[in-house]
């Protein structure tokens, strides 16, 4: 069983690799995404999904974005021992993936192209959406190496701190709007990923 | 004849008053606590009387916390069923001396860690349960991310406590200036706070989720990240008996590198079945780690079926799952932030 799920997640990391390799500018959307939908941003979050700063210990340099895929947090380093904690949505069981990257480029308010593998999923999804407040990918976006991923924003800040996403991390508007001025284009992100057993 | 006869029933007496007595002196001073425990079948064990988080009953009598699920690792560890643990409400005042007196066989009662205590009473602290400290909790509203922003505020703290002296110190060593807003009681240091008389409440840490609960407005306050004293939260026993120190300190250690490897009550079956030797050797299927302990094979995979990882009892007692919901912090395991770190088990 254990060998048989090793082969899905090879599968999986070569079909990315491949991805990555070919669609640079398509961009990984969401199983529910419900492109249209503007949201309510006013909505408070659950305090364990709020910014806060927190005591994080870490040989990282200041600056550094640190993920954690179980805990469903990004942690932007501080020094001194300290951290700005974010609550993020993250890839569903299949699509989280673990490593060393970095930021490659920013937008503001990112137009939507879904990949076509994720149009073969969700048929119904739009070929093209322009930036706006009922774009799923939100209010900012940072890109990833030159990968599929994102960090970017949500029309659905219902969903944070779930694990639903195509491998993308969301966070609410107001927290990308935020974070997005703090971290500049080649940042280090390290994305973290629960032990396998 | 007679005589015989008499003389042979006082000697028998005698022997049997002398057995008796050996028996009560063994059974009250025996110092092997596992085979006392195993004896009455149940571990018993020191709590709070009501602490939010970390030592409190229901109506019905039912305990829940983070100390408390400590003892029910350690009876799942002996005896594979959780509910083999008695709770015992000790105060602050006695705690140490009924430890002491046998009266229970580890105390569990968010007691922090100090030398004296050591020493003083001929007790033992195995390992860090919870890292605890004195913090700050203020309006967010103040915009302030960090205690050294805090040079000429009002400070809201309990009169009489070594809160109040770590406030004094930290505030010197620093060279910042504060005006103390000292009450005798906890409950009139919160509502001077609520009512906007200081600019921060100080406390533990701990103490300032559950205090941050009964505020007016909770979301409108923060707690800083800052700790600015040591209060290592740890479960206690009596000294000379390394055998169930041993136990008690690799029960914690256990749930600690579980969480490490990602074991928890919900994948254990599938941990059982898995061949990377870390989880082999937690887990017991390999080594006899567990019989060198006077335990079973499996005796860190009962603690992870029956009460879960560090991480698991963390998030249901004090964090995201509870009402309290403490960010780990400290408590964070060392690869993820954290200084909790347990040594391996090989």
């Amino acid at each position: 069983m254990t060998k048989f799920r090793h082969l899905i997640w090879m599968v999986i990391a070569a079909g990315g690799l491949m991805l990555s390799a070919s669609q640079t500018q398509a961009q990984t959307a969401d199983v529910g995404d419900q492109p249209g939908l503007v949201p309510d941003d006013s909505v408070e979050l659950d305090p364990e999904w709020r910014k806060q700063v927190v005591y994080y210990r870490t040989n990282e340099a200041p600056g550094t974005i640190i993920i954690s895929t179980t805990e469903r947090h990004l942690y932007l380093v501080q020094g001194n021992g300290r951290a700005i904690r974010y609550g993020i949505g993250v890839g569903r069981e299949g699509f989280q993936w673990q490593g060393l990257l970095n930021i490659t480029r920013k937008a503001e308010w990112p137009d939507w192209t879904p990949p076509p593998e994720m149009i073969a999923r969700q048929p119904y999804l739009p070929r093209f959406m322009a930036g706006g407040p009922g774009n799923p990918l939100g209010a900012r976006a940072m890109y990833l190496g030159t990968t599929v991923y994102r960090i970017h924003g949500t029309n659905q800040p219902n969903t944070i701190g779930t694990a639903i996403s195509s491998g993308c991390f969301r966070l609410v508007n107001a927290d990308v709007a935020d974070l997005y001025d703090r971290v500049p284009v080649g940042t280090k992100v390290i994305v973290r990923q629960k032990p396998q057993l | 004849m007679m005589r015989t006869f008499r003389g042979g029933l006082l000697i028998g007496l005698a022997v049997a008053a002398l057995v008796a007595a050996a028996a009560i002196t063994y059974e009250r001073y025996d110092t092997k606590t596992l085979k006392r425990t195993i004896r009455r079948g149940e571990v018993l064990c020191g709590v709070n009387k009501g602490l939010p988080g970390f030592s409190i009953p229901d109506e019905k009598g039912n305990w829940t916390g983070f100390d408390v699920d400590f003892c029910r690792a350690v009876a799942a560890a002996i005896f594979d069923d959780p509910s083999k643990a008695k709770f015992i409400p000790l105060d602050a005042s006695e705690r140490f001396k009924e430890l002491q007196s046998r009266k229970v066989d580890i105390l569990s009662r968010n007691s922090t860690w100090s030398m004296s205590r050591e020493t003083n009473y001929d007790l033992y602290f195995p390992a860090v349960a919870y890292y605890d400290g004195e913090g700050f909790m203020l309006p967010r509203s103040r915009n302030i991310d960090s205690a050294l922003d805090l040079n000429g505020s009002k400070v809201c703290v309990q009169a009489e406590t070594t809160t109040q002296l770590n406030l004094a110190d930290y505030f010197r060593i620093n060279n910042m200036k504060y005006t103390e807003m000292k009450f005798g009681k906890l409950e009139d240091v919160v509502k001077a706070y609520d009512s906007g008389q200081c600019d921060t409440l100080t406390a533990d840490a701990s103490q300032l989720y559950a205090l941050r609960l009964n505020l007016s407005k909770p979301n409108d306050h923060i707690i800083l990240a800052d700790i600015i004293s040591k209060e290592p939260l740890a479960p206690v026993v009596r000294q000379r008996d390394d055998d169930w120190m041993m136990i008690v300190k690799w029960t914690l250690y256990a749930m600690i590198n579980a969480e490490e490897l990602g074991i928890t009550s919900k994948n254990i079956d599938e941990a059982m079945k898995s061949k990377k030797p870390e989880v082999m050797r937690l887990v017991g299927t390999e080594g006899s780690y567990g019989e060198d302990l006077g335990l079973s094979k499996d005796w860190a995979a009962r603690i992870i079926r029956h009460v879960g990882n560090y991480g698991e009892i963390y998030e249901r007692n004090v964090g995201s799952e509870s009402q309290l919901k403490i960010p780990r912090g400290l408590n964070q395991l060392w690869s993820a932030g954290g200084i909790q770190y347990a040594p391996p088990i090989r």
